[in-house]
């Protein structure tokens, strides 16, 4: 399939928006249950196909990435209408997307938004599959306006970086499911064929209980936008998203989530509550805000079982991002598919006949909405996002916190207003000990 | 009492008298001194040292008025400076406690070995690879000598631990999956510079906060639980990958030593093992160790239970393990068999070593590359300038 698709898209011009083949199709779809595709593609049906048509918002490398994906992945997509914060941001994004993809990919200058209301238009577009890739603070309101906006969505990992947010994202859950509506997200591990088999067998008994748990990202340090002399220093922050936990969560949140997302998947639960430490050891000045560079976390679940996890952003160290579970009667391999003792697996050759996760992801959600039974993953992050965030305030405070604090937490990070020109100070660093969080 | 044929070099007078020799008399030294008279009948304590005067006689006037005549230390037999344990190691002291910071403990291992005394010595007994090397040889040599040794990691006579990891090692929760230590504490004591201190001179006094001293907190103090997991998992860590820094406790004034470290040990046969540690105040505190096996789980500290097929919980009264640990080795002393715990803690010493270098450089560190790390002691040893040492910085430090 993903060969075919690949060949197929490998032209400049892109893809046809709706091929011959999907739409015969969906008119038969269309003819012989009418009421399930109607609220299979809702807002989506007057234009009589079951074409996707992405609405893009936030148009970084994850955005533009996510989209070319999504078209990749299944038949009958495009994009329709993107918005970014920076024009030039904009314009690097939509130059991207026309030299790689084409005209699938090319929105017109009136489908192109800049600004921070630059999502609401792509909301009042004929948009019916929107991908969320801002950073993560802006996650919760992007997604309550999209699922009331009555639109399939496609949201990037983590879904909130504090308590506000994550209620937010939790009241949402009950009305995406109501609305059927698509709410797919970037935990791309839950759409690998290896880690789906593997999982299969965990909870099918083959390492017995789950007693114990290891959860790394261990890697060296990313990107750093540097400072603009005409940049407010808002527009410094967000432009340097990650380096400012009310924007992107600490990498504990924004990259994390997905190993502690898996021990979680394993386990059909999530913590209860955590200790930890961290802190910034190397990563120091000024230009890399106020996040930490490592941690190290003791998650406990309700059953008393712990988690350990670690994470760090460290040039020239020891690197590894996988998980690691042991049972009673076995011990699993997370991320090499490999299973020990009584049960044995070895998925190790799965690797290589997988697709690209970050396009799979796209295919089975595209192909869920067509089959009128779209999936929802919302709860699912939401309950990761909040077990990483369980984290991040352990080592902040170095407090025992517990999940339902996390969720119940009242502090919202983002300053009251986002204004693009306003002077904003770097939050101070977390303290051990002294922080209020 | 019977005669004493182990009293090699000690045995001046017939008795089975312990003439207990104090290096290093501070806080813990003082303890040390006053639980090993609690420890046995026929023990006094006849001679001190310590590189400090006043730390001396701040000793020496406690003990006097806690220990009535168990205290028979004089004027000639009180020795101050650098070399004052060498004066102590002279005198008819047969049992020496070796209680100054860690980094001298390998030095004043082997002198006491070869002066053929009985050594109790604090942990840790080693802060780097050099000194768990020498101190692995002069196990060998306490055993050749038929000398012995006991250290203060108490755990090992502790009504608790013996009980609990007893249980775990006879299969109370079956096969070990892997086990959690944890020394979450507050900050520690510190004594503020005088204008007539040198460098040396201050960096002694507030030893604990540097690494060529101490080896820092993850060895210094959660020694006592690394050494738990060593015994509880009944081997050597294979390697380490570790987290750490100076988060909270970052004025110069703490010297240059972390305040958290958290270590993801390997033990054999792919075995994890984890080790959390801090020293930050307003945080969550717990000292303790864990054990997860594949039929129940073992709570060891504060207090000792099993939970699963073989449920257990302790309910003798728990010894006062300061004072047994002395009981047990002078016990052994007087049997004519005595204990050598210097190997199981040379050992114990270098699973701190390794996780505190996995951190400093935030490499994955096997156990081979910690015991070939180089002594951090000064090539020389004198009273006057010694600079700070630079604050680790994993990925920078080698």
């Amino acid at each position: 399939m993903a060969h075919d698709d690949d060949h197929e898209h490998a032209t400049s011009s892109g893809i046809p928006p709706v091929s011959r083949r999907t739409f015969i199709r969906t008119t038969s779809v269309a003819a012989g249950a009418l009421a399930a595709s109607q609220i299979s593609l809702p807002g989506a049906w007057a234009a009589g196909s079951d074409e996707i048509r992405i609405g893009l918002i936030g148009a970084g490398g994850r955005g533009t990435g996510a989209v070319q994906n999504a078209i990749k992945s299944s038949k009958g997509v495009r994009l329709v209408a993107m918005a970014e914060l920076f024009p030039d941001r904009l314009a690097e994004a939509r130059k991207t997307l026309a030299d790689k993809v084409g005209a699938a990919a090319t929105v017109k200058d009136d489908r192109a938004f800049s600004g921070l209301d630059g999502y609401k238009s792509v909301l009042q577009s004929d948009a019916n599959y929107i991908i969320l890739a801002t950073p993560p603070g802006f996650r919760p309101i992007h997604l309550q306006a999209a699922i009331e906006a009555g639109k399939h969505v496609f949201t990037e990992k983590p879904v909130a970086v504090d308590g506000p947010g994550l209620r937010t994202v939790l009241s949402l859950v009950d009305v995406a499911a109501q609305k059927k509506l698509l709410v797919g997200c970037g935990l791309q591990r839950h759409h690998q064929q290896g880690y789906l088999e593997t999982m299969a067998r965990i909870h099918d008994g083959a390492i017995g209980d789950i007693v114990t748990a290891r959860a790394y990202w261990n890697q060296g340090p990313i990107w750093n936008r540097g400072r603009k002399a005409d940049w407010s220093d808002t527009e410094w922050q967000l432009r340097n998203w990650y380096y400012f936990t009310w924007l992107c969560g600490d990498h504990i949140v924004e990259q994390h989530v997905h190993n502690l997302d898996v021990v979680n998947w394993a386990k059909k639960a999530h913590p209860v509550k955590a200790v930890g430490t961290g802190g910034r050891q190397v990563r120091t000045g000024p230009e890399w805000g106020h996040i930490y560079d490592h941690f190290a976390i003791d998650f406990e679940y309700e059953d008393g079982t712990h988690l350990f996890s670690m994470c760090r952003q460290q040039a020239n160290t020891a690197g590894s991002v996988s998980e690691a579970i042991t049972g009673t009667k076995g011990f699993c391999q997370a991320n090499d598919y490999v299973i020990t003792g009584e049960k044995a697996f070895d998925g190790s050759a799965i690797k290589r006949k997988e697709l690209d996760p970050y396009q799979q992801e796209h295919a089975d959600f595209i192909a869920s909405i067509r089959k009128g039974e779209p999936i929802s993953e919302l709860k699912m992050v939401a309950e990761s996002t909040a077990t990483a965030i369980l984290g991040r305030e352990a080592a902040y405070t170095g407090r025992l916190v517990t999940f339902d604090e996390v969720v119940n937490g009242t502090t919202s990070l983002a300053p009251p207003t986002v204004d693009l020109t306003a002077s904003l100070a770097t939050p101070p660093v977390a303290m051990p000990g002294a922080s209020t969080n | 009492m019977t005669t004493m044929p182990a009293f090699h070099g000690a045995h001046v007078d017939g008795s089975d008298e312990i003439r207990v020799g104090l290096i290093g008399c501070g806080g813990r030294g003082t303890g040390a001194a006053r639980n090993v008279v609690d420890a046995a009948p026929g023990v006094r304590i006849v001679a001190m040292a310590d590189a400090f005067k006043d730390r001396l006689d701040e000793s020496r006037t406690i003990l006097t008025s806690r220990l009535a005549d168990k205290m028979a230390v004089t004027d000639d037999t009180c020795f101050v400076g650098l070399d004052a344990y060498k004066k102590l190691l002279e005198t008819n002291v047969n049992y020496v406690i070796l209680a100054t910071p860690p980094s001298f403990r390998p030095g004043h291992i082997k002198a006491a070995v070869t002066a053929g005394k009985y050594i109790f010595a604090e942990k840790p007994v080693a802060v780097d690879g050099a000194g768990v090397r020498s101190c692995l040889e002069s196990f060998d040599e306490i055993n050749k000598k038929g000398l012995g040794l006991v250290t203060g990691t108490l755990y090992r006579h502790h009504t608790g631990y013996l009980e609990s990891i007893k249980r775990v090692h006879e299969g109370a929760i079956g096969d070990v999956l892997t086990a959690y230590g944890w020394y979450n504490t507050t900050m520690l004591w510190r004594k503020d510079r005088q204008p007539e201190w040198t460098d040396l001179e201050y960096q002694m006094r507030n030893w604990l906060y540097y690494t060529w001293l101490s080896g820092d907190h993850l060895v210094e103090q959660a020694v006592h639980n690394l050494d738990a997991l060593n015994w509880i998992m009944g081997a050597n860590p294979v390697a380490a990958v570790s987290t750490g820094g100076r988060q909270t406790r970052t004025a110069p004034e703490w010297g240059h030593i972390y305040d958290h470290f958290a270590v993801d040990y390997e033990y054999p046969n792919g075995k994890h093992v984890q080790m959390f540690t801090r020293q930050q105040d307003g945080c969550e505190k717990k000292v303790a160790n864990e054990v997860v096996g594949t039929k129940g789980r073992a709570f060891i500290l504060p207090r000792f239970s099993i939970t699963g097929a073989q449920p257990w919980t302790l309910e003798a009264p728990i010894n006062d393990a300061y004072v047994v640990e002395h009981t047990d080795f002078i016990t052994s002393i007087r049997a004519g068999k005595p204990l050598n715990e210097l190997k199981q803690i040379a050992e114990s010493s270098l699973v701190g070593i390794l996780g505190r270098e996995a951190a400093y450089t935030g490499k994955r560190l096997t156990w081979e590359e910690a015991l070939a790390t180089p002594s951090l002691f000064p090539e020389k040893l004198e009273w006057g300038p010694m600079p700070m040492p630079p604050v680790p910085m994993p990925g920078v430090t080698a």
